[in-house]
């Protein structure tokens, strides 16, 4: 079996995997780090939303080979001890979640979002969610986290 | 300190671990020693089953044991049960409930049927397994639309079964209603389709048993929304008690009445950890979920209204065929019957009513609850007629609703489908949801929208609907001597949030620190009973239940602060978390009475140390009647065919509101489901071959954040209902009843002047284009 190693979460990680290894189940199954979800198979649902160098990704639809070397963050890197980040705050306080499953996929691709370009629209948040479902609030309010948060961040 | 208020809007406790990647849905649980379970699942719609060869599968590495549908008849056990609340044909024979098996022995029908079970050591060799099963099929006819199904000649699902009819029902007086329609001046008649859509929760349904061979009781993990009704499902089938089992849901990830059923999957799973005496955990797929997970809605429905010349409404007559897919689910042959019956005619008075269907098998997943269960067909077949009359008789289509709402001070009544409608102040919805909605400035938006050759569109949809679900709820309040409480309820919240809203009440109505207050739900260990969740049933029942149980707690400190007092318990009061006599200096806290509470010396002699913990059952008497009123605007390109839709504006009277933020959180999810049934979702079965071609989320087109609209929403809050002593009406399925009918009525406004009076949902692009231009 090959072997990989990459940054997670600031930790160097590595192991032996099968070639055919997912990034998100890496993470998921290998690192135990069940924050970022599976809600599909056809990479449409955006649960599993990772920074991969920076960049959001669905890590569904990379292979852990690929990450080889790269700096990988999921949602439990975001919160600073009990302190949530601005855009996980942002997501409580505008009720921008409900059942919670596509929430990591929703923060990490709204903090992605929110670097490259602090000053969100209604329409910018909403086009830029399209790689995202979310089947229990309508978006409304997810929308309007993503833009409170932003802000929140650049404060 | 903090304690809240019954109407504050209190932001989530749960939100802490959800927003921190921290939740635990059932995929995150693993157990020592775990293994893995995968299904076998028919390719075909409708075959007989010649035999099973396991003997590849089994000789992989890895794999463990695979139980086949020739090994599980073996086994004698019982089979996937149907509860459906109606129970008789109208002829006062017994509804057809074929016998269902957790898995297909001798035939399968429909693709996605569970055949076989493969338990591995790991995913990847229960996966490759899978595929070694060899099931010999024999292929037969298949039919999967509900209309074709009871048509003569039909492939026939079920021997025993005549002409795949499962129920044939009726409500209301049909002979009144044929003489009110035959006196009226003017019948309309409507065709329409409830489009068969699917619940689609982003997580997956799924399942961990871990057996304790030393006990003999597993605990099953699994993301449901109903532990207790299940748990004794699941028991019946494996001929085990109640207490063998022991079934707890994690963090569930969305269920919206797509976990409220007993599926096979977790039958055989519970099977699998128990003879195996390992932990067996199984997790479907996306794509699996779309085979086997049940769908919902499907109907094909005649609306007929009758009407005289001044537009008064005389009568309303719905003929109806439903379907239940391959079995009847766990509710069964109710949604398209009871559940859809019990709200015809909406917030409008009628002389007379008369409701009929029929429902039979058809080669598809099975039919069950979504979201609305029967309430959001009824509201979209009332709102549909009304609006073609109005289109067809030249009725100004707000007029003639407002002109036919129930009013105030006919309240309360009985309507002619035998729904006890309490309170509520229909018309003052409609206005203030009209208002909210700038009408004014509608003509020069349309205008604007012409210069742009876009087609503009507007529509209200006043909505009536009814709580469901199991009557009773249990709650259980446990004190630790330091004050802290722990709340353990029956109810279910699978994304909700009750564990906010429920202790939010207990907060409210003893005072007690938010803070303090821990919680549980969706344990069979924790509660005696728990109906789970479905019907909007969170705050009525699960609120009802703390309430109760507050009040119980409430009376027994009351003891406590008399005997400390020295005065007749009658003398002692409570406000704001302090018992206190009234002309006297006397008062103790909540925390002082729980203190005393586990304090012999403190206590009268009829109460025992820990007398402030306290369970109790809350009974429902007579269901609640949620009401409101949806009102959208569209915009149609007619060059595309695409909708836009623009504004959306929601009044909803659901009596008290516990929480505001949460109550708006219930409407626009609701919205949103609604929004995706008329315009964009359906489960498509292929005509010939019975496949789902509806199978990813790639082909099943659920609503993105860029197809919703901002939504404006208020409450009308003068009408608590006196059924319950929070007076909540339920705020969970409203979204889905008012939105289908305000969207597609806009679209039809929109199209008027092209001549278009009905299009089907979902008004996908191509279907809104062929309607302008090919009709």
């Amino acid at each position: 079996m090959p072997s990989v190693s990459m940054t997670v979460n600031g930790n160097a990680v590595g192991g032996d995997i099968e070639a055919r290894t997912l990034l998100v189940d890496f993470i998921r199954e290998h690192l135990r780090l069940t924050g970022t979800h599976v809600g599909c198979d056809t990479s449409q649902c955006g649960a599993c939303v990772v920074h991969v160098d920076g960049t959001s990704v669905k890590s569904c639809t990379m292979l852990a080979l690929q990450a080889e070397g790269c700096q990988v963050e999921t949602i439990e890197s975001l919160a600073d001890g009990d302190t949530l980040h601005p855009m996980q705050e942002a997501f409580r306080e505008h009720h921008g979640l409900q059942c919670g499953f596509c929430t990591p996929g929703m923060v990490m691709t709204a903090v992605a979002m929110a670097k490259e370009n602090p000053n969100l629209t209604e329409s910018d948040v909403r086009h830029g969610l399209e790689g995202n479902f979310c089947r229990c609030t309508g978006y409304q309010n997810i929308v309007e986290s993503i833009i409170a948060g932003a802000k929140a961040m650049q404060g | 300190m903090n304690n809240v208020n019954i109407r504050d809007s209190v932001r989530r406790t749960e939100d802490i671990r959800f927003v921190s990647g921290q939740g635990t849905y059932i995929d995150d649980m693993n157990a020592d020693g775990q293994l893995v379970g995968m299904f076998v699942r028919s390719p075909h719609a409708h075959a007989a089953i010649n035999g099973f060869d396991k003997t590849d599968a089994l000789a992989l590495d890895g794999v463990v044991e695979v139980i086949t549908g020739a090994d599980w008849a073996k086994l004698g056990f019982g089979f996937i049960p149907s509860n459906s609340a109606v129970k008789e044909n109208t002829d006062g024979t017994p509804i057809a409930v074929p016998e269902r098996s957790c898995l297909a022995a001798t035939r399968v029908r429909f693709v996605g049927e569970p055949v076989a079970m493969v338990i591995a050591e790991t995913l990847d060799a229960a996966r490759e397994a899978r595929d070694l099963v060899e099931v010999d099929y024999a292929p037969l006819d298949a039919v999967t639309h509900p209309v074709k199904a009871l048509e003569p000649g039909a492939p026939q699902l079920h021997n025993g079964v005549d002409g795949n009819l499962c129920v044939h029902w009726e409500l209301g007086d049909g002979d009144a209603t044929e003489a009110e329609l035959e006196a009226s001046d003017h019948v309309v008649a409507l065709e329409l389709h409830n489009n068969r859509v699917t619940a689609a929760p982003i997580e997956p349904r799924g399942t961990l048993a871990i057996p304790d061979m030393e006990t003999g009781v597993t605990t099953i993990y699994q993301s449901t929304q109903n532990i207790h009704a299940l748990r004794a499902a699941i028991a019946k089938i494996l001929r085990l008690e109640n207490d063998q089992l022991r079934h707890v849901a994690p963090d569930v990830g969305g269920g919206f009445g797509g976990k409220n059923s007993l599926y096979p999957e977790p039958v055989v799973t519970v099977y699998a950890a128990r003879n195996l005496g390992r932990p067996v955990k199984w997790v479907n797929d996306r794509s699996e979920s779309f085979l086997s997970d049940t769908h919902g809605r499907s109907q094909y429905t005649t609306v007929e209204l009758g009407l005289d010349a001044d537009g008064t409404f005389r009568a309303l007559r719905t003929t109806t065929i439903g379907e239940l897919g391959a079995y009847c689910g766990t509710v069964g042959a109710f949604t398209p019957t009871g559940g859809s019956a019990r709200t015809q005619g909406g917030v409008y008075a009628f002389k007379a009513m008369h409701y009929r269907a029929r429902a039979g098998f058809t080669n598809t997943a099975p039919l069950d609850p979504y979201r609305g269960a029967g309430r959001p067909e009824g509201s979209f077949q009332i709102e549909r007629i009304v609006e073609k009359a109005a289109r067809d008789l030249g009725f100004d289509p707000i007029e003639l609703r407002r002109q036919n709402i129930m009013p105030k001070a006919s309240l309360p009544l009985k309507t002619a489908m035998g729904l006890d409608v309490d309170c509520g102040d229909f018309l003052t919805v409609f206005e203030k949801t009209l208002a909210m909605s700038e009408r004014a400035g509608f003509a020069a938006r349309a205008a604007k929208s012409e210069e742009n050759n876009k087609l503009r569109g507007f529509a209200i949809a006043p909505y009536l609907e009814c709580t469901g679900g199991m009557p009773k709820e249990h709650a259980i309040v446990t004190f630790s001597k330091n004050g802290a409480a722990h709340l353990a309820v029956g109810s279910h919240s699978t994304g909700m949030g009750h564990e906010t809203a429920l202790c939010q009440i207990l907060s409210a109505e003893l005072g007690l620190d938010m803070d303090h207050i821990s919680f549980t739900q969706a344990d069979t260990d924790a509660t005696p009973l728990g109906g789970g969740h479905g019907g909007s049933r969170g705050m009525e029942l699960g609120g009802n239940a703390v309430r109760q149980t507050a009040d119980e707690i409430v009376a027994v400190g009351k003891q406590i602060a008399a005997y400390q007092f020295e005065c007749e318990v009658g003398m002692v009061d409570f406000e704001d978390g302090s018992f206190f006599q009234p002309g006297s200096n006397n008062t103790m806290s909540v925390g002082e009475a729980v203190s005393a509470s586990f304090n012999p010396d403190a206590l009268p002699d009829d109460l025992a140390p820990g007398c402030m913990n306290i369970g109790s059952t809350f009974e429902r008497g007579v269901i609640s009647i949620p009401n409101g009123c949806h009102a959208a605007e569209v915009e149609v390109d007619p060059d595309t065919g695409v909708i836009d839709v623009i504004g959306f504006w929601i009044v909803d009277d659901f009596g008290t509101i516990i929480n505001p933020l949460l109550a708006d959180g219930q409407v626009m999810g609701g919205v949103g489901q609604g929004l995706g049934q008329a315009i964009l979702e359906q489960a498509v079965y292929d005509g010939d071959s019975g496949q789902l071609v509806t199978g990813t989320f790639l082909d099943y087109a659920m609503p993105r954040a860029d197809d919703m609209p901002h939504m404006t929403l208020d409450y009308y809050e003068g009408s608590p209902t006196e059924k319950n002593p929070l007076g909540v009406k339920g705020a969970g399925e409203a979204g889905c009843c008012g939105a289908p009918p305000a969207i597609v009525n806009a679209v039809l406004d929109a199209l008027k002047d092209h001549g278009v009076t009905h299009i089907e949902m979902p008004m996908t692009p191509e279907a809104v284009w062929r309607s302008i231009h090919l009709t």
